[in-house]
């Protein structure tokens, strides 16, 4: 039995089921991407978890124990918002103090977790601050910490990164997920990106139109997609003659699917192609070796591996 | 910062002019001597400043103002607060009757409701009394304080409070601790102005209020309708001051632009 387990979760608003029958079973120390288009179900999944939404059939379980009948006060878990939701009236150590306060650790426990935790954000120095004298990403920090502070039987990461802009997203990615590993809690992302998706999480779960696509590896479900959606929202792929190739595993051969290059954008670590053939557009993506590569108007031959 | 052009400056001068000339024709006509109102002039005197001395009734009306604005404002602020945020978070049947309920009170003429009142408050044995100014009060200054009170609970994020339960929080917990501070520079900003409209009502008063419990504008009122020599600009010129130096005070201490303009504290993004 799993640590935390959603069995048949559905939740409808009107006719319309946001989420339908969602079964996922999440081990302990697992960390789990919801992941999928906007709609698709990944947030309200969330809050039913979290117990600001009420699910209108189907279970969930934290440790064997039924979630549904405790009050969302009572749940215990972590939840790091999209809009972080920081109290803006106090101070980042009250912030992440509040938590032990409602649960009634003394105070110079208290200041020792907090400083502990405010520590393992990296943000030791910053407590007597309040939020708005913070950049975005160390208001994430803050969040985080104020999460974890109550040593939470479940984190909940609600979009957490997507307010802040591409480059301070991929460091705080790699120090979520190091963070995580060290604290060990058990975690769910929800998130539309998939790069994200992949980057962090153990497993990942493709949610479309409130249901599980596909549940698994991000490099399984990448390598082996289920549906042609979970193919599309991994990353882009090509349909040539009825089958799903990745782009970067088409290489220019001498001999195979003949073609032409039509576009060829450089990318710095990489080339995109699109080539002309009688099965269609194909998409190309070529390491950049530093080697000269085909140009636009070129006649090509394509070749990947399986091709018949 | 874009600089005012030369037709936006004179523009703007003859609009403070225009606000501020009778202000300050009430405070210069207040220092002369004459028995009478005369302007302009170029004798000084505190005559009228020393005869408010004899005038008791003029300044036990002046604290009867004060108390019944800040009663009646207070008191309008603690309904509005649960309704605004009922307003605001929730979709209920009545809800748009609720919220035009409260607002009513700006369209309903002061002078009706004087009457209204007049005659509800005898009928009830409530008539010429404190309690019935501070009733009525609550009544003609409840749209102003639900107002502001209503724009800082939907300005307010949800999430914020749901953090706070996720953390442990109970419901009078969030409330106390997380709702109630956030929307405090609403609340704030929503008694002073429910004040200084309690305070500066006269039309409504003028029924309700007997010989005793008169608030100073009727008191006013009532004397220069006998009188005209320049106590009531004396009188005036005091509270204006008082105004001034309140103003000065709320200022340092909070800030008045967030105060009038309802800007919540510490929204930070």
């Amino acid at each position: 039995m799993a640590f935390l387990e959603l069995e048949k979760l559905t939740r409808s608003f009107g006719a319309h089921n946001a989420v339908d029958g969602l079964t996922l079973g999440v081990e302990k120390g697992e960390f789990v991407a919801l992941l999928g288009p906007s709609g698709c179900g990944k947030t309200t999944t969330l809050q039913m978890i979290a117990g600001f939404v009420e699910p209108t059939s189907g279970a969930i379980r934290l440790g064997g124990k039924d979630l549904l009948a405790i009050k969302p006060a009572k749940r215990g878990l972590g939840i790091v918002f999209q809009s972080y939701a920081l109290f803006p009236h106090m101070t980042v150590a009250e912030n992440v103090a509040f938590g032990l306060e409602m649960q009634g650790v003394a105070a110079a426990e208290r200041r020792t977790r907090v400083a502990e935790t405010l520590e393992l954000v990296g943000l030791g120095a910053f407590g007597a601050r309040f939020p708005r004298q913070m950049s975005g990403g160390q208001q994430q920090r803050v969040a985080l910490a104020r999460a974890l502070v109550i040593r939470p039987q479940v984190l909940l990461l609600d979009e957490p990164l997507s307010n802040l802009d591409a480059k301070l997203r991929e460091g705080m990615q790699i120090e979520l997920r190091q963070i995580q590993r060290t604290v060990g809690t058990t975690t769910i992302l929800v998130t539309h990106d998939q790069a994200e998706a992949m980057a962090l999480s153990d497993r990942i779960v493709v949610m479309n139109q409130g249901k599980a696509e596909q549940i698994g590896p991000p490099h399984e479900a990448y390598e082996r997609p289920a549906t042609p959606f979970v193919a599309n929202f991994l990353g882009k792929t090509n349909l040539v003659n009825g089958a799903t190739v990745r782009p970067e595993r088409i290489s220019f051969a001498e001999s195979g699917l003949a073609g032409t290059v039509r576009t060829r954008i450089f990318q710095g670590n990489h080339w995109l192609y699109q080539v002309d053939t009688a099965s269609g557009l194909v998409t190309v993506i070529r390491q950049n070796t530093g080697e000269a590569m085909p140009g636009e108007g070129d006649a090509v031959h394509l070749g990947w591996e399986g091709r018949a | 910062m874009s600089r005012n052009g030369p037709i936006a400056l004179t523009y703007h001068v003859l609009f403070v002019s225009f606000m501020l000339a009778p202000i300050l024709v009430v405070c210069f006509v207040a220092f002369t001597p004459e028995g009478y109102l005369s302007f302009p002039t170029d004798r000084w005197s505190l005559r009228w400043f020393y005869a408010i001395a004899q005038y008791p009734e003029f300044i036990s009306a002046f604290w009867r103002s004060l108390w019944l604005g800040a009663i009646s404002s207070a008191i309008a602020v603690g309904i509005s607060v649960p309704a605004a945020l009922a307003i605001a978070r929730y979709r209920f049947p009545g809800r748009e009757a609720m919220t035009a309920l409260f607002m009513s009170p700006l369209m309903i003429p002061h002078l009706v409701l004087g009457i209204a009142f007049l005659r509800f408050f005898t009928q009830i044995g409530l008539g010429g009394t404190f309690t019935g100014l501070v009733l009525s009060h609550i009544v003609v200054v409840i749209p102003f304080a639900l107002r502001l009170t209503l724009a800082s609970a939907v300005g307010l994020d949800r999430s914020i409070e749901h953090a706070a339960v996720s953390l442990g929080a109970s419901e009078s917990v969030v409330l106390r601790r997380i709702t109630l501070p956030l929307v405090l520079p609403g609340l704030v900003s929503g008694w002073a102005l429910a004040f200084i409209n309690s305070f500066d009502e006269v039309t409504m008063t003028v029924f309700i209020a007997a010989p005793g419990t008169e608030t100073l504008p009727v008191r006013m009122f009532l004397y220069i309708q006998d009188n005209i020599d320049p106590l009531v600009t004396s009188v005036s010129a005091c509270v204006i001051a008082i105004t001034v130096a309140a103003l000065l005070v709320l200022d340092r201490a909070f800030g008045l632009e967030r105060l009038l303009i309802g800007r919540s504290a510490g929204h930070g993004r």
